[in-house]
């Protein structure tokens, strides 16, 4: 289904070469899988990276608020002390002025103040506020705006703490401040205690990192930003403030941003964080350009890898293909250098030994056909006797001093047949038809010469193998070795049969003559000879039945030939067969 | 006529009258005006030691805070617990960002603390020093001692010791070896101190090898004192140009008890209760004293003079200084008390 399907593409497209089929091909195994699994993957990642991104940010704010928590109760768990003997003392003699006395319980509030401060990063100051604004610190004691102080404080949900706003303290510095009333046991006013703390903290507090353009913010309940990375925000009413800072997704300026937000019991504040979705989105478009830049990579190696693979088959098979094409222009000289076992390896192999058979073939065939020539002239040769010429043509001057026009005229006309016919234009292959009339031309004339010792007949069973194609000069010979070998030397009346008949699909030709026979002994040789088993050394010997049975077995192979039989005294059959399947 | 003349007199007269009457009306509702605003304006003036953390200006502290109740006017005292030049600095700025109405500083003579001071000057803050000058500035006063002089009186309280002692210090075949601690180089006070004891003791056999300085923290002053006791246990001498070192018990300072004990001579400017304790336990044999609660009251007074009536201080007022020897030990042992919470 496939193999069909890749066709039709490749026919529709027009490639037709193994090289660019099988380039395609690897690409599009090669690629697809790639293209696929970096699609999923990629789809997978981006759904990973948003989650990851809220959790991340939900994870960070949780933390923000545990750290600010335990910074903030730490403070809180020193604001909420017990009764302090020395500040109690410093409170009661500063309410009555009594400056001799008090000096040496603010120096040491001042250095215990002090102490604290150097122990707890972030902590800027710590100090005790008395309701008309003086105030002791770890910097000394001064006076503040007690009103505008307390204007600036709201409880947390406990109510037993408060806060501030972001504000600039009486040092200059930008701080909030948690404050507690402490109720000395020996005096009737309470005073304030409290603690101002950098707003640094909160900066390190939501010191993560979540981007170039993400960042945290901390508000209080009415919405009022308490710490913002940008500092002008401060103090201002939170754009992002809808009944509380609910998680969701929205649009700045432009941008969009993931808000996620937790609220801390303890200060009363919400913590914000507000992630960049274009950095997520950037983020992707990084994996994104990553996927994309290992896909190139990976169709450059498949590319590269593709054009060696492909080369390297379609190389051979292109070699193969020329060196054929040069093979089938007569070039058999080629020969296919490839390594390897591979299939392609073998057809090289299989190429070369096919050349190396055709060229074998080839000289064995000019061989054959250069042997056939010399058959061939031999016979010819055998034909043009001189005596065999010389008596026929005294034959005929004989009749013709005898006035036996007729008679010298058949002759005459008999020769010229019998040449004409032996010569057949100079071709190879000669009809039945017309061998048989030279057999009949020869017989007439060797009748005429002999005096009519012999008679013969000709007897063709078949007589449809008459328009059949036979070397020529097949018959002439044995018919020939007939009259000389087997009639001549009996001292009766001879007769010579040549019968032509069909069986299966060889022409058989039978020469018969009640001649003096041959003995059994000398058969055997002969046929031995004419099979192979037998060599000699003799070119002469059997001169006529060899030339015929070579040139019968060069045409028609093995199976073709001559085949001898003879009963001493009695008669000589010579059996013909030609093999019309191994014709050539 | 006449009449007609002498009826315009009187109604010029009279309207003469009326507009004499409005005007002084007026100026005397605009003066007492003016009265109410300056009587019900608070008055602020910051005083900034050095640090809160050296007990010396705690007389100050505290005759400054009684003056200004006796003043109604606020006072502040402010000043980063230990020294730091910058952290000083710092709260001084922050003082001329609240237009304090006031402020007497007590600053070295160099170009930073002359340039804070001189925009608070610009800002319209009234500037004095006390304890430390720094007179290159636009200050209005500085009140504090003779630094100085204050030198010259330890160097002849500590060759009168000397003499008691039948320490040669004037033959020129012995020299007496003298370490002196100091806060830092380029306070104006310490540096003068220095100078006029060197001065004095110039035709004797002291010879200072090594000035030691102590950051004016009393913490590093311990350290480095004990440090170089047990380095050079043969000093003859040593004069502390203030008494940082003496606010520690002398179980403290063990090097320093050894090599007291071993006939070390050790003299320093500063007297508080700490300073006469290690002076009667003989580790100490004499001082010389500031007067802290001159500086702290009269300080604030004339300042707050200059605010309020304009009145134009002296550009240097003396506090005077006093000395504490065998003689009157015990007697500044009672006048002077504990600054620490026991």
């Amino acid at each position: 289904m496939f193999n069909n399907l890749f066709k039709k593409i490749f026919n529709k497209i027009g490639i037709h070469t193994i090289r660019t089929k099988l380039i395609i091909s690897f690409l599009v195994i090669g690629l697809l899988p790639i293209l696929l699994f970096g699609l999923l993957s990629f789809n997978l990642y981006r759904g990973a990276i948003n989650d990851r991104i809220s959790d991340y940010s939900q994870e960070m704010v949780n933390r923000m608020e545990r750290d600010l928590e335990d910074y903030i109760n730490e403070i809180e768990s020193f604001l909420s002390r017990e009764q302090d003997f020395y500040i109690n003392q410093f409170i009661k003699l500063t309410q009555v002025n009594d400056f001799r006395n008090n000096r040496k319980y603010a120096f040491r509030i001042w250095e215990d103040f002090n102490n604290l401060k150097q122990m707890k990063p972030g902590l800027e100051d710590i100090a005790i506020t008395f309701q008309d604004g003086r105030r002791i610190s770890s910097y000394g004691t001064f006076n503040i705006d007690i009103e505008d102080f307390k204007d600036k404080m709201y409880s947390n949900l406990s109510g037993k703490i408060f806060f501030t706003s972001p504000y600039k303290s009486y040092f200059q510095q930008e701080v909030i401040t948690i404050v507690s009333s402490y109720y000395p046991e020996i005096a009737e006013e309470n005073v304030l205690i409290s603690a101002d703390i950098d707003l640094d903290v909160l900066a390190n507090l939501t010191d993560f990192n979540l981007g170039e353009k993400s960042y945290f913010l901390i508000a209080d309940r009415n919405g009022d930003i308490i710490y913002h990375p940008d500092q002008e925000q401060i103090g201002e009413r939170s754009l992002l403030y809808n009944a509380g800072f609910p998680n969701r997704k929205l649009n700045i300026n432009g941008e969009q941003y993931i808000l996620t937000s937790t609220f801390s019991r303890a200060t009363g504040w919400y913590l914000i964080s507000m992630a960049s979705a274009d950095e997520v989105e950037s983020e992707l478009n990084y994996i994104t350009n990553l996927t994309v830049y290992i896909t190139a990579i990976i169709l450059i190696l498949i590319i590269l890898l593709t054009l060696y693979l492909s080369s390297s088959l379609s190389k051979p098979i292109q070699k193969l293909q020329e060196l054929t094409h040069r093979a089938s222009e007569n070039d058999l000289s080629v020969k296919i250098d490839i390594s390897g076992d591979d299939e392609i390896a073998e057809l090289g192999k299989s190429f070369n030994k096919m050349i190396r058979r055709i060229n074998k073939l080839m000289e064995q065939n000019v061989k054959e056909q250069k042997l056939l020539r010399q058959l061939e002239m031999q016979s010819l040769d055998n034909q043009i006797k001189p005596h065999f010429i010389y008596n026929t043509l005294d034959l005929i001057i004989g009749l013709l001093e005898n006035q036996d026009f007729d008679r010298a005229t058949h002759m005459v006309e008999a020769l010229g047949k019998f040449f004409r016919l032996s010569l057949s234009h100079g071709k190879e292959m000669v009809l039945i038809r017309n061998e048989i009339k030279h057999v009949k031309n020869y017989l007439f004339i060797q009748q005429f010469r002999h005096g009519e010792e012999y008679e013969y007949i000709i007897d063709i069973e078949d007589f449809e193998i008459m328009d059949k194609h036979i070397p020529k000069l097949i018959l002439q010979p044995i018919v020939e070795n007939a009259i000389y070998h087997g009639l001549l030397p009996a001292e009766q009346k001879g007769l010579i049969i040549v019968k032509g008949f069909r069986k299966d699909k060889n022409i058989y030709f039978k020469i018969v003559d009640n001649g003096v026979g041959i003995p059994t002994k000398k058969v055997e040789d002969i046929n031995k000879i004419l099979s192979g088993e037998l060599k000699t050394d003799d070119q002469q010997k059997y001169f006529g039945l060899r030339n015929v049975d070579q040139r019968l077995k060069l045409m028609y192979g093995g199976s073709s030939g001559l085949k001898v039989e003879s009963i001493k005294g009695e008669k000589t059959i010579v059996t013909i067969r030609i093999d019309q399947r191994g014709g050539k | 006529m006449e009449n007609l003349f002498a009826k315009k007199n009187k109604i010029i007269f009279f309207l003469l009258i009326i507009i004499i009457f409005i005007s002084v009306t007026m100026t005397a509702k605009a003066e007492n005006n003016q009265e109410k605003v300056i009587q019900n304006e608070e008055i602020t003036i910051a005083y900034v030691p050095r640090s809160l953390d050296n007990p010396i200006f705690l007389d100050a502290f505290e005759h400054a805070q009684e003056k200004a109740i006796d003043l109604g006017i606020k006072i502040e005292w402010v000043a980063p617990f230990a020294y730091n030049a910058k952290e000083q600095i710092k709260i001084i700025e922050s003082l001329i960002v609240r237009k304090v109405d006031g402020m007497v500083v007590s600053v070295n003579n160099t170009p930073d603390y002359i340039e804070v001071i001189n925009r608070a000057v610009d800002s319209g803050i009234a500037v004095a020093t006390f304890d430390a000058d720094a007179p290159d500035s636009k200050r209005l006063f500085h009140i504090g001692i003779n630094n100085y002089q204050a030198g010259r009186v330890t160097a002849t309280g500590l060759l009168e010791v000397l003499e008691a002692k039948n320490i040669d210090y004037k033959s020129k075949g012995k020299q007496l070896d003298t370490m002196i601690m100091t806060g830092v180089r380029g306070a104006l006070n310490l540096d003068s101190r220095i100078e006029g004891f060197l001065d004095r003791v110039e035709n004797t056999n002291l010879k200072v090898q090594d000035i030691v300085e102590n950051q004016d923290s009393v913490n590093l002053s311990v350290e480095l004192l004990e440090q170089y006791l047990q380095q050079n246990p043969n000093i003859d001498i040593i004069f502390f140009v203030g008494g940082w070192p003496f606010y520690v018990p002398a179980e403290a300072l063990p090097n320093f008890q050894q090599w007291a004990t071993n006939g070390g001579v050790a003299v320093g400017i500063d007297i508080f209760y700490d300073a006469l304790l290690l002076q009667e336990r003989g580790l100490l044999q004499y001082l010389v004293g500031q007067d802290m609660a001159t500086m702290g009251s009269k300080g604030l007074s004339t300042l707050y003079n200059y605010i309020k009536y304009g009145a134009q201080p002296k550009e240097y007022i003396e506090t005077g200084v006093e000395v504490a020897n065998d003689d009157n030990l015990q007697r500044l042992l009672q006048t002077h008390r504990p600054w620490r919470v026991k």
